[in-house]
Order: structure tokens, then sequence, then C-alpha cells
């Protein structure tokens, strides 16, 4: 890691800290959206249960058996509104594709993001993001058959083996290779957002060529700026889930809720950082070949590319 | 045999986490004089009917066993008998057979064959010669029957006639030249990379049981019937496999072509199964009991050997309390048999002194299912293995009475509240389990049904093992823990051995209760009545209510009169306690006989009701639905919370998952 790596790592955190307003924003509506989501069965389930002795299984710990018994019942609280709580985690995605322009422009810019300038960078970059977001699901589509091949060649293995490891550990293998796949055409798509947004890139199929092109010059850099702050993320809600379900007496309610939604918090701050990450590096890039068009709040003519300087690099 | 309900679960076994075995030193496992020895020479335990001589040579790379079958058939059953039928157990493992039929309209218990047919699943028995003595060679006069459905295509039972009958009490000798093709694992038999599970392989003669031939097909929810005997049996295979059977070993010849030959004997036994794999790791115990000592073998396939500690010591508090609460184990071993990754389906099987486990690499201790499925095959060589059932007819006599006594033993010695999962965070308990079990199908099918004729396997599955155990659980209630318990040291003392009937069973238990327990079982056992209980309405309301308002609601006097109303939702009758509790902590107890659809309680005190409970222990474990059985006036949303807590976690981190794709 050079000094330019280390300050875009630490100072992504820092740029997350300095507009967390983003961050409290993201938590607050991913939280209410799964309130409403859960509210009509928690209704229901409370209808059932709060004047109920059987509530007591779950009180003092939680009864596995008798959780399975109630979702099992012909009129459970427990079966209904299954498609609501999905509909409601569509509506968040939906949400934070609306979002991210907003976000890559604040970091980028450095700004304070103001509401209105704020929203307009979302409504400016949504279509494309959209655009984008089906060319990933179009990228992940060989992904999906690369895990399908794996799936046969495990049995392949299995079938021709004296032992069971091989095509256990083929099976491990395999999924590690799917997993960096997906991270790396995570980070693909994150500098194509950056490109667009910093660019005002307008064409997301050249979005994504120039971001590949980074990617492929740049991959041991992005990489591990990414996967860094991802082994953060994994190893405090590691520790959350394991603090929730070693550390907490089965009855604190209000400590586990609070917990669940600390380590929700620190998820999104997280992804945030690896925007932020993204952003800083792409715009020391940039200084460093040169300034580069960028979007910039209304008025603006859209024909004229307006030319802003980044700040120098801090290096 | 008992498969699906062990995904499940979970944990602690510390009780026995010191270290109760040894590693064994390699070599073969023979067989030591034992005082058991002494006392079978003296006394058979069982009535012999059948005496199997067999030599079998295994090849294992094509998984299959050439054998010679030598069956001294003695005809005990009083009448002269020339048509003897036989079972041949692994001819349902092909297409047109009446269990991948079965398999494939309504599911197995297994991970079998169910959606598509896989040529590797194919298993055959074929014989090459049949000749009885006084007979000459009968081959040709082999004739496959479908005594069940009529399927043209089964060839899972064959009858042949001599040329003359056998008279009563003579024996009469067949001589059989079989080959076994065996299929990948599939119904707890068969081979899985360098293992061979080697289970119903070869031509098993049928029951005389209530005055007629019982020799069912292979079908897909039932299992075996057979009578005792003695078995001599010889295997070879090469030197560098590791064998496990369920008999004695008496002799081990290593072979010069580079295979060895072991020889295994085992009496007043009515199965004999074996399984080998070059890759087992041998671990040996002892336990004694008041027979004298059991040997404990232990076969564990690669990355499961952190399961075998909690294999041995599962067994040995089996065997100890089987000893302590039912009766004593004869025999002189018991051999578990860890299947392979991947070879689960060979998982969860008895077979008389023979039980195969399961469990996976990495197994948490808070899961138990290597415990409970160690201790469900053990209690089988109890019910099926002792008492041998007809587990065509009357599979809840061996599975049902196996699985109530599975959650007496683990709860014993695991916990009744934790005894299959325990975690800080999750709990489960056994007999919590059956009753979820049973929940599955609650009234599809009475539990005295055939095992074939089920609605499906899932109705197989939850009637015959879950309700049935939940059913004598809730028969505690009636007549008492320890009543039940000695009522079923009384049904295997009598009938060890035997093949009793269900009415056995439940003449047994009324005998030993001293009560007439028709009303339970004709509702529990022979019907599908659906049972639960609910407080219908529970409130308390001034006495002089007209002298009361909105602003003084407490009545002048105090008093108020309460109504708790009941109701029977199901059409199981039976009768059930009323706990009622007041706010000056007074009590009233009320014993409804259940027969209403309803019935309503009326109190007038100086107090109001605080709660009203049916069943308060939640002891009722017929009751399919606990929530209903209680009203609590204050109320307690804590566990909504709970709920609402995960629901909402889970809910966020969909979104999440889902926004990272943006």
């Amino acid at each position: 890691m050079d000094r330019t790596e280390g300050g875009t790592f630490f100072r992504g955190a820092g740029l997350v800290w300095k507009w967390q307003r983003l961050l409290w924003w993201i938590f607050a509506v991913n939280l209410i959206l799964a309130w409403l989501a859960t509210q009509g069965m928690v209704e229901r389930l409370g209808a059932a249960l709060n004047h109920s002795n059987a509530s007591q299984y779950f009180v003092h710990g939680f009864n596995v058996a008798q959780f399975l018994a109630l979702a099992g019942q012909p009129d459970s609280p427990l079966t209904s509104d299954r498609p609501a709580a999905a509909h409601y985690s569509v509506v968040f995605m939906i949400f934070m594709l609306f979002l991210t322009g907003g976000i890559l422009a604040a970091y980028i810019r450095d700004e304070r993001p103001q509401p209105g300038i704020f929203f307009e960078a979302c409504g400016y970059h949504f279509w494309r993001f959209f655009r984008l977001l089906i060319y990933m699901l179009i990228v992940f589509l060989p992904v999906g058959g690369l895990a399908a091949l794996a799936g046969v060649m495990y049995n392949h293995i299995d079938e021709r083996s004296i032992s069971p490891f091989p095509a256990v550990h083929f099976f491990e293998a395999a999924a590690v290779v799917i997993l960096f796949l997906l991270i790396v055409i995570r980070i693909w798509f994150d500098m194509a957002q950056v490109i667009a947004v910093a660019e005002d890139e307008k064409r997301m199929h050249r979005a994504l060529r120039r971001a590949f092109g980074l990617l492929w010059h740049n991959f041991f850099s992005l990489f591990w700026l990414y996967f860094r702050i991802t082994i953060i993320a994994v190893v405090f809600v590691g520790l959350g889930l394991r603090l929730w379900m070693l550390g907490l007496k089965p009855g604190s309610n209000i400590a586990a809720f609070l917990l669940s939604q600390l380590m929700l918090v620190i998820w999104i701050a997280t992804r945030l950082w690896q925007r932020a990450s993204e952003a800083l590096w792409y715009r020391q890039r940039a200084a460093v070949s040169g300034p580069e068009p960028v979007w910039t709040p209304a008025p603006v003519i859209a024909s004229v590319a307006v030319v802003e300087p980044y700040p120098p690099p801090t290096t | 045999m008992r498969l699906s309900a062990l995904l499940v679960v979970a944990a602690g076994c510390a009780m026995f986490s010191v270290p109760l075995f040894s590693q064994a030193p390699p070599g073969p496992l023979v067989r030591r004089p034992s005082p058991a020895d002494t006392a079978t020479a003296q006394k058979t335990l069982s009535i012999r009917v059948v005496g199997y001589t067999i030599d079998a040579k295994l090849d294992p790379t094509k998984h299959t066993i050439d054998a010679t079958e030598t069956l001294t058939y003695k005809n005990l059953t009083g009448k002269p008998q020339q048509t003897f039928p036989f079972h041949m157990y692994l001819n349902a493992f092909q297409p047109q057979s009446t269990f991948m039929t079965e398999v494939r309209r309504s599911g197995t218990r297994g991970n079998g064959p169910d959606t598509a047919w896989d040529p590797k699943h194919f298993g055959s028995i074929t014989m090459d010669k049949l000749e009885a003595d006084g007979s000459g060679d009968l081959t040709s006069k082999m004739e496959f029957i479908h005594p069940d459905d009529n399927n043209a295509a089964d060839r899972t039972v064959f009858q042949v006639s001599l040329a003359a009958p056998v008279a009563p009490n003579a024996s009469v000798t067949f001589r059989m030249t079989f080959h076994d093709q065996l299929p990948e694992v599939v119904e707890r038999t068969g081979y899985k990379h360098d293992f061979d599970m080697v289970g119903q392989w070869f031509p098993k003669v049928g029951v005389w049981w209530k005055d007629a031939w019982n020799c069912h097909q292979f079908h897909a929810n039932s299992e075996f019937f057979a009578d005792f005997g003695t078995f001599d049996v010889k295997i070879t295979l090469p030197q560098n496999e590791i064998l496990g059977a369920g008999g004695d070993l008496m002799a081990t010849v290593k072979n010069s072509d580079g295979t060895q030959t072991l020889t295994y004997h085992s009496e007043d036994v009515h199965d004999f199964s074996w399984a080998a794999s070059p890759s087992f790791t041998r671990v040996d115990d002892t336990w004694t009991g008041s027979q004298g000592p059991v040997a404990i073998h232990v076969l564990m396939s690669p990355g499961n050997m952190p399961s075998a500690p909690r294999y041995v010591a599962v067994l040995k508090g089996s065997l100890r309390l089987f000893d302590q609460w039912y009766g004593p184990y004869p025999y002189d071993r018991i051999t578990v048999v860890d299947p392979p990754h991947g070879g689960s389906d060979a998982g969860g099987m008895e077979y008389p002194t023979l039980i195969t486990a399961g469990t996976s690499w990495n197994m948490p201790k808070g899961v138990l299912a290597p415990e409970i499925v160690t201790e469900h095959e053990f209690g089988h060589q109890y019910w099926y293995g002792m008492v041998a059932t007809n587990e065509f007819e009357d599979a809840w006599l061996d599975e049902g009475i196996n699985s109530y006594t599975e959650a007496k033993v683990m709860n014993e010695l695991y916990g009744t509240n934790t005894s299959t999962l325990n975690f800080p965070f999750a709990q489960a308990g056994e007999s919590d389990f059956m009753r979820l079990e049973y929940l599955g199908s609650v009234d599809s099918d009475p539990i005295a049904t055939f095992a074939w004729k089920f609605r499906n396997s899932n109705s197989y599955g939850s009637v015959t093992y879950g309700k049935t155990a939940t059913m004598l659980l809730t028969l505690e209630q009636v007549i008492g823990e320890d009543t039940l318990r000695q009522a079923l040291h009384t049904y295997f003392m009598r009938y060890r051995f035997t093949h009793p009937t269900g009415e056995d069973f439940l003449k047994t238990i009324e005998e030993v209760s001293g009560k007439d327990l028709r009303w339970y079982f004709n509702q529990a056992v022979y019907g599908t009545n659906v049972f639960d209980y609910e407080v219908d309405d529970a409130h308390s309301d001034p006495l002089q209510w007209w002298e009361t308002s909105r602003a003084h609601p407490k009545p002048a006097d105090g008093v108020y009169r309460t109504y708790v109303t009941v109701r029977r939702k199901g059409d199981f009758i039976f009768p059930v306690d009323l706990d009622v509790k007041f706010d000056d902590g007074s009590t009233a107890t009320e014993h409804w006989d259940g027969k209403d659809r309803w019935t309503r309680y009326q109190y007038d005190r100086k107090a109001q009701i605080v709660s009203a409970q049916i069943d308060s222990q939640n002891q009722l474990l017929l009751d399919r639905n606990f929530v209903n059985n209680s009203y609590n006036e204050k109320g307690d949303a804590r566990a909504t919370n709970k709920f609402r807590n995960l629901w909402i976690f889970a809910s966020e981190w969909l979104s999440q998952l889902l926004a990272w794709l943006t």
C-alpha cells in the first residue's frame, strides 16, 4: 500500500464521517421500511401471543420447537404478509438506486450536500444507474452459469472420487472464486458509477468500458481498497451477531434492538466508506491525469461542459 | 429408522465430554468369550426358526456381491408347509418397482430418487440358483408375487413350492446362489465413494404370522419383518477394507490373493447387515450392564472423528437407561457405522447389533443430531431388534414407541428443554420436537395404519414417529410417567424375541395401569381425532355493575363476577384441568371432562381475574395449539417485541442485500 492508497482508505472513512447525515438518512429509511414491512405480522402475533402464557417460551430463551409449532398452525400469525416484506425491500433498493447519484456527487465534490442539490444529483443520475443495474444483471448471468457449472462439476467429481474430500474442496474453491468475481464486478460497476458522476458520462456502456480499463490497470489497488473495508464490515457484524447470540440475556429486547441496529449502521457505513474511498481514489487519479468534466448543480446548460478543478492531491 | 427430523438439532454433551472412548489398536474385532455364552448355550433367547449360512464376496469397485446362502427353516407353524415366500429387497431399486412407484407418487423419507430416475440408484438381487433338499433345483419354479398392489413389475417378493410339504416341526434346507448389485446409497443401503453399506442384501424368507405367510413387498414407507434365528456369515473382501457387522467376529483369514475372509456368528437375531470401507477409523469402548460387558465398536468416516466421543457417550447413556428402565441388553456387542460425507442416506438405520448414525463435518455441539440419531437407532435394538413387531403393518410399534423412548432418554441425558438444541440463544427439547413432528400431519391417518397405506410419506413420518411419541407422552398425564415406564418394561420382558401386535402393547398398558384406556386409544391410536382445547373467554365484571361508572369503575362492595369459558375446538374428548388465578392471590382449579363443546365457570369474589389456563404445564402434548390454552389479563408483549426485533433485522438485511446491486 503506498501513501496514496492509505490516504484514500482513511480519508474515505473521514468523508463518511463528515457527511454522516447521509448515513443516518439511509439507516432511518431502511429501518422505517423494515418496520412497516413487519408491522402487520407483529400486530397479528401480538393479538395471538400477548395474552397467552405460551409467550413465555420466547421470553426467557427461544424455544425453536415452539416457534416452529406456532409457525405451523393453520392460522399462524407468522405465515402471512411475506410478500409485503419483500416488497418493502424492493422499495428500499429503488430508493438506494435513486440516492447513489447524490451520494457520489457529494463525495466527489466534497461539499455539504444541500437537499436541493443533493436530490437534483439523485434524479439526474437515476436512469443512468438504472441502466447500469440492468447491465449488472446481465453480467451476473455468466456468473450464475459458472455457479451452475460448478454444481455440475461438483457432482462429477463426487461421483468419480473414492473420497468425499476432492468434491468438497472443489466446492469451497468454486465458492471463493464466485465470491471473488462478484466483488470484482461490484468494484467495476462502482467505478462506472463514479465515472458517470465525475465525468458526467451519459453513455453507460462507455462508462463501463472506461471503468473496466481502470480496474484492469489498477486491479490490486482497487480490490484491496474495497476488500479491506468488506473485511471490516464482516468482522464487526460477525462480532455483533456473536454478542447478540451468546452475550445478551434472552429477555433484553432493548439491548438486542440497539445492537442489531448498530450492526446495520456499521454495515451501511462501510458500504458508504467503499463508495467514498472509490470516489476519492478516482478524484486523486483525475488530479494526476488532469481535470475532467464533472456534473455540477443547476443552473447548467446541458450542452456546455463545465470544468471544475479538483482539489490537489493530499500526498 | 430416523432421518429428516435429525437434520435439525443440536447441543452440549458436556456431561459426557470426558474421554469416554479410546482409540483401538489396529486388528480384528475377535469375539471374546463372555458370560452370555454360557447362558446362551443353556437356553436360547429366541425361538429359532431360521438358520442362515452365507458366504459372500464383495467387489468394492463394482459394488457387487456374489454369495451362496444356505437357509434351514424349521416349520413351527403347526401346519404342513409347501410354499415359501422370500424377500428380494434390493430389487426395489428399479424404476418400475412398487417402491419407486410410491416414491414417485408421494415422496420418500430420505434423499432418494424422488424427482427423476437416476441409473446410479439401480440395485438388484438375482437368484442364480435355488435348490431345496428333497426338491432339487427350483430356480425355474420361482414366481414373483405382488401381494400388496398387484404390480407385476415388482420383483421384491417371490415364492416357490417344494416337491412335498414340510411337516410341522420338521425342517427344510434351501441352497441359493445369488448376485447383488448395490445402488448408490438409497433407503439406507448401497455405496458412496469407497463406502459400502450392505443391508437387506440376501434372500430372506417370510414370516408365518397370524396363521398366514407375511411377506410384503418393499414399499417407500415401510421397513422389515423377519423370524429369529442364527447367522453364520463369511465375508471376503480386499485386505485394506475395514468391516463392521452385526455379529461376533469368529475368525479372520488373510487370503493369498490379497483378500481377507472374516467369519461372523450371530444368534437370536432376525437380520444380518454389514458395512465396509478402507477409510474407516475404528473406535472401541466397553460398557458393562446387568448382563455383563458390551463391546462398543464405532466405525468413523473421514472428517467425522470429532463426533466419535459423542456417539460413544450417548450410546453408553442409552445402554444404561434402557437397561435400567426397560430391560437388559443381552448381546455382547453393538456396532455404530458412521456414513461418509454425501452418504447420509445410509445413516439413521437399525439392524440387529449394528446401527448407522449420522453427523457432519464441524457439527456444532449445540446441535444434538448425532446423539439423537444414535440413541434412536440403539433404541431399535429393543423396539424392532428384540420386540420384533411387524414393521410393515405396525410401524408405530417400533418407530413410534422408539421415538417415545428416544425423547425420554434424550431428555434424561441432556435436559428436557435442551435435548435437541442447546445454544444460549435458542433451545429445544426432544418432547417438543416429537410434538412438532406430529403437528406436521395431525389428522391425516390413524396411528394404526399399514406403513404403505399412509396418505403420503409426510403423514407416515408425522403419525408413525411424532404422533405415537406424543400420544404416549400425553398418556403419561393419564396413568403417570412411572406407570407407563413400568408398562413398557413389562411389554419388553413379555414380548422380547417374539412378534407382538398393537393390541398386545395396548393391553399391556391397560393391565399395568389397571385402567380401561379404550376411550383414549380409540381416539389417539385408531382414530384421527383432533385435540385442541382453548380458553375462549375470561373476564371479570363488577357484580353490581349498574352502580359503577366510567368515573368510578370499581364496585362499592369490591365484588366481581368472573367468567371463564373453556371450549373444545377439536373432536378429541379428553378431561382437562383449568387453573384460574385472581389478583388477590387466590386460585381455583376446575376439572372438565371435555365431553361438551364448551363449558363456563363463574366466580363471585372480591378479586379480578389474572389468568386462566388449561393444562398449566403444557403437558398434554397432543393439543395442537398451546397458544390458545391460556388467557393472561395483564398481557406481556416481550415475546412479540423479540419477534419484532428479529423480523425488522431480517427485513433490513434483505433490503441491504438488494441495495448491494445498486
